[in-house]
């Protein structure tokens, strides 16, 4: 197990490493002239050669990334060109606005897919086929379309939540609530879908399971059986797909996090990229990336606690 | 399982509760001032500073020597009088006493001297609008002489912008909190660096009746759409609106100004000697750019009818603007094609052109159908937005839509039509304008317009440009809040807002 351990830390470093890489190439090999967008354009051309000079933008490429992987190593990210900030300081402040919505979302889409999944399964007939509808509704429309109307309607007509902006959950625990709700909605709205026809599939395939008719035909209540024997049976493949939707709920809070004008990671990520802000791309990238490696991660060890054969491979 | 979804269903219950009770909570309602800016803020180094909407981030920390009043015209504010010596060369500013920065420094000359000078040390553009200063003398105590290179028209207005904020001695270097002596001081408690700065007043600010709002909350929102569902949904006090949501705004109740900073849209000719596009370098491919625009049009369609049509470099009110100019180009595409055929290409030439649809669409396509109509063939070269200015400024491009502005008239002159200006890529350079710019640098009073005015009229004639309109810009206010804007600036100081009458 601890060399199945070590394997999967170390092939989790070197995709970091490669990332982190490629993604220092990319942003320096654009040609983009990023003492001029940090000053603006009306800025004097000696101005701009002086800021230049001042980010080490006048440095060798293969210097300016072993300076990087030095820093990096010792877990200092650097600064931000464009306004000074620490990209660890900064990256610590918008991390927790992601991961609220995107963990919030997440318990949403496990909670409801659960409870979808095994009401189709067991019910079949009209409320199967309301599920299927829905999830296939829920797949197609986007979660930014979801956010505009959740937005529009129960924030700027109702009034009930905020339009926008972030609560700690430090500051005040039903603030925090009110301010991640509605992008969490908009997010578990596709998790959902997409699980709860995992767990109907998984539990349509249990119920038929010989065991599950043996439980019956020795007079256990229907609860009984799908509770404590159908729901745990068929609960594996949609944990593998729950811990997946969490990545793809990362990448998709950066479209959420704009329509509600949160703070988060995305945001951070998204300005960075619009304006050439390496440093802090390069942080938000590699973090996204470790956390990416970190649930693959936890993942292959929850596999391989399942089923030995998978430690091997 | 039963408890833990009654769980999940007591905490729903009791969030939406107090969400129905309580409802967002009124911006403006306890006295407090909440603002949404489009860029991130660059802390606290004045020198690093730009002068554009960013300054609202500066405004409640750090007072500025001059107070701009709301034409735009300089009055007292830390410094009470002011006068310029006989070659205009050395500004001599008397100023307040008793005024002190927020860690107890006593704001003197000498720390006014230290201040501006740092300011000018840097690289941000505050520093661009002060780089004719040579020096600053204390005089006394509290009388400072300001030192230029040669006379610099735009000084007092600059010194009412952020190059004229003045920051504590101990404080100019990379300071991780601002120290000014201005009406508000920054409550590190309530803020979070890039998103959420939080002010709360200054209590031994020196005018503190000018300033009716305990609290301002400054809060960074790029996307236009956040800011104005939190403006709807009564989040914010106030914040610059796109002009297609106008109406929907008004319809709502909120106020809405709209107003002029002064930037002029269209077609920016870069290449004006011709040296990439030969064709561009005759007078009459110039002129016929000009006829090609139906500016009512899309300041109709692209600009839903907010701005003002306009042929010359310079806005209305502005020193220099000649109402009469606006009639040199009317909208004519067979003239166009007349002028060009005159010029020797009756088919037409051929253009490359940067592909600016991601952030101006209407504009785009205003510019491309326009040019295709008079016989130009466009092509259009697609590049990411944040190689858009680098791209234009190496000379890459011959001509291009663009929109420029500058808080002075000298400024936009400088910015541009100079052949060191930085929007001048391609070096061009005209004698006649040369000595135009020469003179009104030496110039004061009633000379200096009427010579702006032949400059104005000399490049209009002269095609350097085919300017659309005059940009407006809408900013909204939330019932309880007025707000007047301020001309050469693109969001109004803080100093302009105050409660009104729901």
């Amino acid at each position: 197990m601890l060399v199945f351990l070590f394997r999967r830390i170390a092939a989790g470093a070197v995709l970091v490493v490669v990332v982190a890489t490629a993604t220092f190439l990319l942003l320096n090999l654009t040609g983009t002239d990023v003492a001029r967008n940090v000053l603006g354009e009306t800025a004097s051309r000696s101005a701009v050669t002086a800021k230049s000079h001042e980010l080490g933008l006048d440095q060798p490429l293969v210097e300016r990334y072993w300076h990087w992987v030095e820093q990096a190593a010792q877990g200092n990210l650097g600064s931000s060109w464009f306004t000074g900030d620490s990209v660890n300081q900064s990256l610590m402040d918008t991390l927790p606005v992601t991961l609220s919505v995107v963990l919030t979302g997440l318990l949403i889409a496990a909670v409801l897919s659960v409870a979808l999944g095994a009401a189709a399964a067991l019910r079949g007939g009209w409320v199967d086929r309301a599920v299927q509808f829905a999830a296939v509704l829920g797949t197609a429309v986007p979660s930014f379309l979801i956010a505009l109307v959740l937005v529009v309607t129960l924030a700027v007509q109702l009034g009930w939540l905020p339009a926008t902006g972030y609560v700690a959950l430090g500051t005040s625990a039903t603030d925090w609530f009110r301010s991640i709700i509605l992008p969490a909605v908009s997010l578990a709205v596709a998790a959902t879908a997409a699980t709860a026809m995992q767990v109907r599939g998984a539990m349509i395939d249990v119920l038929r399971a010989d065991f599950v008719r043996t439980l019956r035909s020795r007079g256990l209540s229907t609860r009984s059986v799908v509770f404590k024997h159908a729901l745990r049976n068929a609960a594996p493949p949609a944990l593998t797909v729950i811990a997946l939707q969490f990545i793809g709920l990362i990448s998709g809070a950066v479209v959420v996090e704009k329509v509600f004008g949160l703070p988060g990671i995305g945001t951070l990520a998204n300005s960075a990229a619009v304006r050439g802000d390496a440093p802090v791309l390069l942080g938000t990238v590699v973090v996204t990336v470790g956390i990416v490696v970190a649930v693959n991660l936890l993942l292959d060890i929850a596999y391989g606690w399942l089923n030995p054969k998978v430690r091997v491979s | 399982m039963r408890k833990t979804v009654a769980i999940i269903g007591a905490g729903l219950l009791t969030a939406t509760a107090t969400a129905c009770g309580g409802g967002t909570q009124a911006a403006g309602g306890d006295k407090t001032l909440t603002l949404a800016e489009s860029v991130t803020a660059t802390p606290w180094d004045l020198a690093k500073a730009s002068m554009g909407p960013e300054a609202q981030y500066y405004q409640p920390v750090f007072d500025t020597l001059i107070r701009l009043d709301s034409k735009g015209e300089p009055t007292p504010n830390l410094a009470t009088s002011w006068s310029y010596d006989k070659a205009q060369t050395t500004l001599t500013l008397k100023l307040r006493t008793g005024v002190k920065f927020t860690d107890g420094t006593a704001l003197d000359a000498d720390a006014v001297r230290q201040s501006l000078l740092h300011t000018k040390s840097g690289t941000g553009s505050a520093a661009g609008e002060i780089q004719d200063i040579t020096g600053v003398d204390v005089v006394d105590a509290h009388t400072v002489a300001i030192k230029l290179s040669h006379p610099t028209a735009s000084l007092l207005s600059a010194l009412g912008q952020v190059s004229g904020m003045i920051a504590g001695p101990k404080s100019l270097e990379n300071p991780k909190v601002p120290v000014g002596s201005g009406p508000y001081q920054l409550d590190t408690s309530a803020t979070t660096a890039g998103q959420t700065y939080t002010y709360t007043r200054n209590p031994d600010y020196w005018n503190a009746k000018a300033f009716p709002y305990d609290k301002i909350v400054v809060k960074y929102l790029a996307d236009p759409t956040a800011r104005t569902n939190a403006l709807l949904s009564g989040q914010l006090d106030g914040a610059t609106l796109n002009l297609n949501r106008v109406a929907t705004v008004k319809g709502r109740g909120l106020n809405v100004v709209t107003y002029q900073p002064g930037d002029i849209e269209g077609l920016y000719i870069w290449d004006r000697a011709g040296k990439k596009v030969p064709a561009l370098g005759k007078l009459k491919v110039r002129q016929a750019l000009n006829h090609a625009f139906d500016r009512q049009a899309i300041v109709k369609s692209a600009k839903t009818g907010l701005g003002t049509p306009t042929t010359q470099l310079f806005a209305p009110g502005e020193d220099g603007n000649d109402a009469g100019l606006d009639d040199t180009y009317s909208y004519d595409p067979a003239k166009a094609r007349k002028l060009l055929a005159e010029a020797g290409y009756p088919d037409g030439f051929s253009v490359t052109i940067p592909d600016l649809s991601a952030m101006f669409p209407q504009e785009q396509a205003a510019l491309t159908q326009s040019l295709k109509d008079i016989g130009i063939k466009v092509k259009l070269d697609n590049l990411p937005g944040d190689q858009v200015f680098s791209s234009m400024l190496s000379g890459k491009y011959a001509m291009s839509y663009f929109k420029l502005g500058a808080p002075t008239v000298w400024d936009k002159v400088q910015l541009q039509l100079t052949k060191k200006s930085t929007w001048n890529p391609f070096k061009y350079d005209d004698p006649k304008a040369d000595d135009l710019i020469e003179r009104i640098g030496k110039a004061t009073g009633a000379k200096r317009s009427a010579l702006f005015k032949q400059l104005n009229t000399y490049v209009v004639e002269q095609a350097w440009n085919a300017p659309w309109n005059v940009i407006a810009n809408a900013y909204a206010t939330a019932k309880d809040v007025k707000v007047t804007p301020q001309p050469g600036t693109q969001y109004p100081p803080i100093y302009n807002y105050a409660p009104a009458a729901k």
